[in-house]
């Protein structure tokens, strides 16, 4: 039997390719998607997401499912079979919570645990570091949204009784409206939970604090924008989760009348609110991180 | 980069709305393992910070391997490794997969970023442990895996704040051993410790901060000639020691024995000279070394390296 040597490799010089700052973001981005959906970390932190990405799916595997079985009966019914602008609703839910983990998660394990102190010695700026971790967020958040949905398009267009290219010819409108109201609740609740996620640092707390600004917060809201003062009305702007609502039912022209419309606010006040809110919260938490880096 | 120094300091002052970390340093860092030493607060961690760009000086001007940090820090940061003396691991993440992320963030491609983790992670012993999760690790393994990360991108300068802290004397000594290794593979390190003798063992330049000044820069070598002097006479050792402290030496007289200094070699001459004039009767002449601790303990005295 021969000898056996352990040998010292020492340390290798690197001269090959470096991406600088673009890289630096784009690996920020990559890392954001894994740490939302749990990849490359323990199973426990996979079990919440993955959770919420299947029962956004099996919803819309359930809706097929109705129109396949009972078709016939669903159309009779048709006001009792949801529209792609009902099932909205039915995502959002998901959709919420879902932020409710992934923007506290995103955002304040890299603070708490002094690893912003590793990021911002490589060539990566406050304001790349941050672009990344939003562009993460909107990523996988969107895909929560969206997906399910694309399911259910295609899902509907297989089994249409005239044929799925005339299907989807009848429903192209389906194909931007879907994205502006994923946009319009991503922007709203992402804007949110990220801003909140900026300033408290125990992903627990940041998570209620966020379903309580937008749960209990639009009844609140509600509540006294029907008041006698002066300027009551305003109030109603802000339920912050109606906001995203109204943009959709007026692209799917749904009925549902919230509190802001009661008091003569319209979509486009909704969509200016959500605009506003993405800068105010832009500016929060870009100055907020100015001041850790 | 050849011979050029590595930092270049002149008059910097960097105040924090009143408190002044560090006041009008003029300093040079030649290429090397260069010792960052001072007691807590004497501006440490605010210089490496400053090197790295992630502060802003309030006067004074810098270079970094000839960038300025203040106007091109991305520029300085990648090529530049950074341990910070804190926290700074994510618990959930294993070893390899951090620190090939870190190799990205400084630019290199995935698969080269990953490669590198391993052989880095092999470097500080971490080989057999790379794919466990970081919050399973012991103090002195995440010591390891912080200095893996800030050599992984093979930086041409890395910063090392404290790295020895809260280690114990055996993880200390392996931690020293991996920064003079550092030393041996030509990479140039800044190494920040309170602790005077992991300096001495690990470093061939010192730049020693008290209170925001600049005590002492120089290489280290030259600390060794700069001890005290131990000398035995037979007798008058009151004129003896008289005629030494009006040449401007320190003495201190103990029965027939007197310590001069510290100071360089002319010391030795001048003890030569006196006690022939005093005559003494010279039994014994012996240096001492000097430790950065002596050094440390005389800011008053000022040397010339």
């Amino acid at each position: 039997m021969t000898d056996q040597v352990i040998y010292d490799r020492g340390y290798r010089t690197y001269d090959g390719e470096r991406t600088g700052p673009s890289g630096a973001r784009k690996a920020v981005y990559k890392d954001g998607i894994r740490r939302v959906l749990g990849l490359g970390r323990k199973a426990r932190e996979k079990i919440y997401p993955w959770l919420m990405i299947a029962i956004a799916l099996a919803m819309a595997a359930v809706v097929i499912g109705v129109h396949w079985f009972i078709g016939d009966l669903a159309q009779s019914l048709s006001e009792g079979v949801p529209s792609y602008g009902e099932l909205f609703d039915l995502y959002s839910w998901i959709g919420l919570l879902f932020i409710a983990f992934a923007g506290p998660w995103l955002l304040i394990p890299d603070r708490t645990r002094g690893v912003l102190s590793v990021y911002f010695s490589r060539p990566l700026t406050v304001d790349g570091y941050l672009v990344a971790k939003v562009g993460a967020f909107a990523t996988v958040v969107g895909a929560i949204y969206v997906i399910p949905q694309v399911v259910l398009h295609l899902g509907l267009g297989l089994i249409s009784d005239d044929g799925f290219l005339t299907y989807m010819g009848d429903n192209l409108d389906v194909l931007w409206k879907v994205p502006v109201t994923t946009l319009a609740f991503v922007a709203m609740h992402g804007a949110l939970a990220l801003l909140l996620s900026a300033f408290i640092n125990r992903p627990g707390i940041a998570s209620a604090a966020f379903l309580g600004v937008l749960i209990p917060g639009r009844f609140i809201a509600a509540q006294i924008s029907e008041a006698s003062f002066a300027g009551a009305r305003w109030t109603s702007l802000l339920a912050f989760d109606h906001l995203p609502r109204m943009v959709r039912d007026t692209l799917f022209r749904d009925t549902v009348t919230y509190p802001a419309e009661a008091v003569g606010f319209g979509a486009w006040t909704a969509a200016a609110v959500i605009a506003v809110s993405i800068v105010i919260s832009a500016i929060l938490v870009r100055s907020r991180y100015r001041r850790l880096a | 980069m050849g011979q050029d120094n590595i930092v270049e300091i002149t008059g910097l002052t960097h105040d924090y709305g009143g408190v002044v970390a560090l006041r009008a340093l003029d300093l040079t860092v030649p290429p090397g393992v260069t010792g960052l030493v001072g007691a807590n607060g004497a501006g440490k961690t605010t210089m490496l910070r400053l090197l790295l760009g992630l502060l802003h000086p309030t006067s004074g001007k810098m270079t970094v391997m000839g960038h300025d940090p203040e106007t091109e820090p991305l520029a300085v940061r990648a090529r530049l490794g950074y341990m910070p003396e804190g926290d700074c691991l994510p618990k959930d993440q294993t070893a390899a997969d951090f620190v090939a992320y870190t190799a990205q963030l400084a630019g290199l491609p995935p698969s080269e970023a990953r490669r590198r983790s391993s052989e880095t992670l092999f470097l500080v012993g971490l080989e057999e442990e790379r794919f466990r999760y970081l919050g399973d690790f012991s103090t002195g393994m995440q010591q390891r895996v912080k200095l893996a990360q800030a050599i992984v991108h093979d930086p041409d300068l890395v910063l090392l704040d404290e790295p020895a802290s809260g280690l114990d004397p055996a993880g200390r000594s392996q931690m020293l051993h991996l920064v003079r290794r550092l030393g041996e593979f030509d990479i140039n390190v800044i190494v920040s410790s309170h602790v005077l003798t992991d300096i001495e063992e690990t470093c061939s330049w010192v730049v020693m901060l008290d209170a925001g000044d600049l005590l002492r820069s120089g290489p280290l070598q030259g600390f060794e000639q700069r001890g005290s002097v131990q000398v035995e006479v037979v007798a008058n050792v009151a004129q003896l020691a008289e005629r030494l402290a009006r040449r401007g030496l320190q003495v201190t007289v103990e029965g027939l024995h007197l310590v001069v200094g510290p100071g360089d070699q002319k010391i030795e001459q001048a003890i030569l000279e006196e006690t022939a004039a005093a005559e003494s009767g010279l039994v014994r002449m012996i240096r001492g070394s000097a430790s950065l601790e002596d050094l440390f303990l005389q800011p008053g005295q000022e040397v010339t390296l």
